[in-house]
């Protein structure tokens, strides 16, 4: 009890100012408590020492550096470009480091492409030509010669791209279509000479990826002259049909 | 009647004239007059503070040219930011605040860089900042104003050694004489926190300062 009791005095003895003197409980309390006297009579001295250091004084061109300083201050508002600019640069480096990773990115990923390309074209040489049917309307031969054509390659290779990528695909497939048959029963003449165009207007095949990004290949105009139609050799038809 | 009703109608207007004498010199009013860019009305406000800032920010240092240029630092401040002054609190405390944070900026750069010689070695590991070792010379002093100056440099020194939390509250309360509730709005802390800083500051100073008292 007497303890928490020079407790709560010497802590109000702490907070009082030098000048002032404690109230009539704390004065009493000293008179009676030694020890509580002598840590106040410490307390005392000491906070008289501490405040016995005083104000030391500025030195005298206090003023002068002073306005020197804020003159200097304000001619130097023209180094704030600086940082500005420095933090510009830097925005600049990480964006252009980036525009290169996404290169290197795309590169990477469009190497492999180039070598499916080339397998995709040479198992399409050996694919066997679909089942032919009776044809239902007259044969045109630019579409059977654009379907047996290398030049169907870009497409194909697209294709594959487009649906490893798993977007919609917009091109003309033409293995659904009847292919024209010749059985050699035709009236001599008729096909036995197949025209091919030997115009000097190239044939040019138009692909779209379905994302706006248009290729156009264009194969030179190719004369051979006139060719003979062999007697029925397609291998690839179904046997019923003949 | 009317003499007196003269006579008190001289004494209002008289203390008028003193309230907006006062007010045209008030910290707030001169710093009102900085921002519409008076440099008298700054030079002024140097004049009332410098002594005082550079003073504070000494005890807190201990390093009297490093405290004059922090205390000019203070001042740059104050005059960049007087756009931004706004009237909530005093211009003491205001600026107050932005010395103790200078000289707690201070105090920790000087931790990182470790500037300290040999001999600070010699003291003790009670987290405070290693000084110079300066044990109190024990052979009694003839002349009692020697005897002051050890005191005072003694306290000085035993001052730098406390750790920044204790020494700001410590030096407002004791070297400057500043209110509880002022140091608790410079600090921007409670007043309970102020109030148990300082004790267990002066806890400190008198384990430090046992020879002397």
């Amino acid at each position: 009890m007497r303890k928490n009791n020079c407790e709560v005095i010497r802590q109000e003895l702490d907070e009082l100012m030098l000048s002032e003197t404690g109230s009539a409980r704390v004065v009493e309390h000293l008179r009676e408590c030694a020890a509580c006297r002598e840590f106040n009579e410490k307390q005392t001295r000491l906070r008289q020492i501490v405040g016995s250091l005083g104000t030391v004084s500025a030195p005298p061109d206090f003023d002068f550096r002073l306005r020197a300083r804020l003159a200097n201050d304000g001619g130097g508002a023209t180094f704030h470009f600086w940082p500005i600019a420095r933090r510009g640069l830097a925005f600049a480096a990480v964006l252009l480091v980036f525009v290169m990773g996404a290169l290197v990115v795309r590169s990477v990923f469009n190497r492999p492409q180039e070598n499916k390309q080339v397998a995709a074209t040479d198992q399409h040489n050996n694919t066997p030509a679909p089942p032919t049917v009776a044809p239902t309307r007259e044969p045109t031969f630019a579409r059977p010669m654009a379907e047996s054509s290398p030049e169907r390659r870009p497409q194909i290779v697209r294709n594959e791209r487009l649906s490893r990528i798993k977007r919609p695909l917009v091109a003309e497939d033409f293995s659904n279509e009847r292919a024209p048959v010749y059985n050699g029963r035709e009236p001599a003449g008729t096909f036995e000479v197949m025209p091919l165009d030997s115009s000097l207007q190239s044939f040019k095949v138009s692909l779209d990826d379905g994302r706006g990004n248009a290729r156009t290949i264009s194969v030179p105009s190719i004369s051979f002259g006139s060719q003979r139609m062999l007697q029925p050799v397609n291998q690839y038809a179904s046997k019923r049909d003949w | 009647m009317n003499t007196l009703t003269t006579i008190n109608e001289l004494g209002f207007a008289a203390a008028l004239q003193q309230e907006m004498l006062e007010d045209t010199t008030s910290d707030h009013a001169l710093l009102e007059a900085t921002r519409t860019g008076d440099q008298d009305a700054f030079a002024e406000l140097v004049s009332r503070y410098r002594n005082q800032i550079t003073s504070y920010i000494y005890r807190m240092t201990n390093d009297y040219d490093g405290a004059v240029d922090l205390a000019q630092e203070t001042f740059v401040r104050v005059y960049r930011a007087a756009d931004r002054y706004q009237r909530s609190y005093a211009f003491s405390t205001y600026i107050y605040r932005i010395a103790t944070n200078l000289a707690i900026s201070e105090l920790r750069k000087r931790k990182r860089r470790k500037l300290v010689s040999l001999t600070g070695f010699f003291q003790q590991n009670d987290g405070a900042e290693a000084q110079e070792l300066n044990p109190p010379d024990a052979r009694p002093l003839q002349d009692s104003e020697l005897v002051d100056t050890e005191r005072r440099n003694a306290v000085q020194r035993a001052i730098s050694t406390l750790p920044e939390k204790y020494r700001a509250p410590l030096i407002l309360r004791d070297v400057d004489g500043r209110s509880y509730d002022e140091i608790a709005r410079i600090l921007e802390t409670s007043e309970g926190t102020v109030k148990s800083r300082i004790s267990r500051a002066r806890g400190f100073l008198r384990e430090k300062m046992r020879a002397y008292l």
